[in-house]
């Protein structure tokens, strides 16, 4: 119970933190917006007639993507500053401060999505209902929390502010640029479906594409994805236990 | 209220602290040595943020290896680093440390401990906007707010300035009067002389002097005679003179009767083809005491990464 109240309390002072400057939140939200409309609507793409409705899911799970592994940074500043000296000294559980803090990651992957969604909408993109939207939620949320997790893990181990910069920017493009977000498997080349069809975003991906254009529930790719997530985050919490004494 | 018993550290080969014994009252006490003497680390042992290699801490009688979240709920601990978040105010810091430790009604026991800390008029601006010595402070109030029976301060009045270094020390000392012991560490010799009841001196992890700071004024009886002189300096063969140290053309002398041997000092040197600038015959400060148990030089300890960063993070 103590460790739900503090990871809350965790969660707060990073949410007040980051909306108290209004020009890191409108910069965190016009990136991936960007994104959307400079890809979505000039790409010369021949398999769709609608490429923006065909990008829409793929760049909501980018920016989850890159605000996810962008956010290690922030467990890194703790760390330095000496915050994590001063919170590991009080009673409250220790985890509470892990959980919060991927709580926090993957929540503000989760509103850049809600933006690029809304975009899109405004694009005129077909909605299907809002149980196709609350599913996609639930796929993201998941998705967030694996990459919040990989995120905090790389950064509890790399424990420098450059060192984890690099290493955000050599696993983050691939990752995104051997998914389904740009085109379907069938029309990539042979190696590249390969690489693919193993990559976590394109499962995250496909499913949300799936709900978003009313498809039935992706049960398998959900659950992989959830398991995933689940050994990540209990790898994260033992190297963080380590890390902390 | 704290039992250190044979406590020991090493990282690696390095050995952080050796088989420390230290028993504190309820009172203020000091640890005084030079950097990378092993201060901070017996702090962030007993702070229950480093394990012990060997040996025991007990806090109120909780075991620090063995019941960490007893100790965690006894203490607090402001580090040397200002971990303040710059972006909230000075009351949501406060309030946040009220919230993780779970205090009942938590809204009047923030600004009882803002208060105290003469905060209360800017806890409504953003700590952005805070000088050193209020931040500070306003750490000390977090560290206060679920009120602790024992309170660690590595460095409190670290790179502040006289008037605000001034004000912490009033306020510590007010603290110790309403019953908390105060465990610290500190760089300034006068500061723990004027208001430490206890201090110990460490050196390369051994504690190497322990009472209190007017013993061990005290038990150096001698005058400090310090000359500036240029040349090489060979060595003195008078009786009651002892060389206690020399660097940067500067030669320390301890002698019973100062003003006495100072003639006789002099004659020496100038034998030796030195040539002498000044000489200056006084009475032992606390920094004497200091100088004269410890060995370590500057060279010899290690970088500290901590100041670097806090000195990069104030500008």
């Amino acid at each position: 119970m103590s460790l739900i109240r503090s990871m809350w309390y965790y969660f707060e002072r990073d949410l007040i933190k980051w909306t108290r400057w209004k020009m890191t939140v409108f910069a965190h939200l016009v990136t991936p917006a960007a994104w959307l409309i400079f890809v979505g609507l000039t790409l010369p793409v021949t398999f769709t007639d609608n490429y923006l409705e065909y990008l829409t899911p793929g760049i909501m799970v980018m920016s989850v993507l890159f605000a996810s592994l962008q956010s290690g940074s922030l467990v890194i500043f703790d760390k330095i500053l000496g915050f994590l000296n001063k919170f590991f000294a009080m009673p409250s559980p220790r985890e509470s401060y892990l959980f919060g803090k991927i709580l926090f990651i993957t929540f503000r992957g989760l509103v850049q999505a809600t933006v690029i969604f809304g975009v899109a909408v405004l694009f005129g993109i077909t909605v299907y209902g809002v149980k196709s939207i609350l599913l996609t939620y639930i796929v993201l949320f998941i998705f967030g929390a694996l990459f919040a997790s990989i995120a905090t893990t790389i950064a509890l181990v790399v424990d420098d502010h450059d060192g984890y910069a690099a290493i955000n920017a050599m696993i983050s493009m691939p990752l995104f640029f051997t998914s389904t977000a740009l085109m379907p498997y069938d029309k990539m080349p042979g190696w590249l479906r390969t690489v693919a069809s193993v990559n976590p975003v394109s499962h995250a991906i496909d499913s949300a594409r799936v709900l978003l254009s009313g498809g039935d529930i992706p049960v398998s790719e959900i659950l992989v994805l959830a398991a995933g997530a689940t050994i990540v985050l209990a790898i994260c919490t033992s190297v963080f236990r380590r890390a902390t004494l | 209220m704290i039992e250190i018993n044979n406590l020991t550290k090493y990282f690696g080969d390095l050995c952080a602290v050796d088989h420390v014994d230290l028993h504190v009252k309820n009172e203020v006490f000091g640890l005084l040595g030079p950097n990378g003497a092993g201060k901070s680390t017996i702090v962030r042992i007993l702070a229950t943020l480093q394990r012990p290699t060997e040996g025991t801490a007990r806090i109120c009688g909780h075991d620090v290896v063995k019941d960490p979240k007893k100790v965690r709920s006894v203490i607090s601990y402001v580090p040397q680093e200002m971990a303040l978040d710059i972006k909230l105010t000075g009351r949501e810091n406060v309030l946040l440390y009220a919230k993780l430790y779970g205090i009942p009604d938590r809204a009047r026991k923030v600004d009882e401990v803002l208060d105290l800390m003469e905060l209360s008029e800017r806890s409504g601006d953003l700590v952005k906007t805070y000088s050193g010595g209020m931040r500070r402070r306003l750490e000390l109030a977090q560290a206060l707010v679920h009120e602790p029976e024992v309170l660690f301060l590595d460095e409190p009045t670290l790179g502040l300035d006289v008037a605000a270094r001034k004000k912490i020390w009033r306020h510590i000392s007010s603290l110790r009067e309403d019953g908390i012991s105060i465990f610290m560490t500190t760089h300034y010799m006068e500061e723990a002389d004027e208001y430490c009841d206890t201090v110990a001196i460490i050196d390369h992890g051994k504690i190497v002097a322990l009472d209190t700071p007017e013993r061990l004024k005290s038990s150096l009886k001698q005058d400090v005679i310090t000359i500036n002189a240029t040349g090489n300096f060979g060595g003195l063969d008078l009786d009651c003179v002892t060389f206690s140290r020399g660097d940067n053309g500067e030669l320390r002398f301890l002698a019973d009767h100062g003003e006495s041997v100072l003639p006789e000092i002099s004659q020496a040197l100038l034998r030796q083809g030195m040539t002498i600038q000044s000489m200056m015959v006084r009475k032992p400060t606390f920094d004497d005491v200091f100088m004269d148990r410890v060995t370590t030089s500057e060279e010899d300890s290690a970088f500290d990464g901590y100041k670097f960063r806090t000195m990069l993070r104030r500008r």
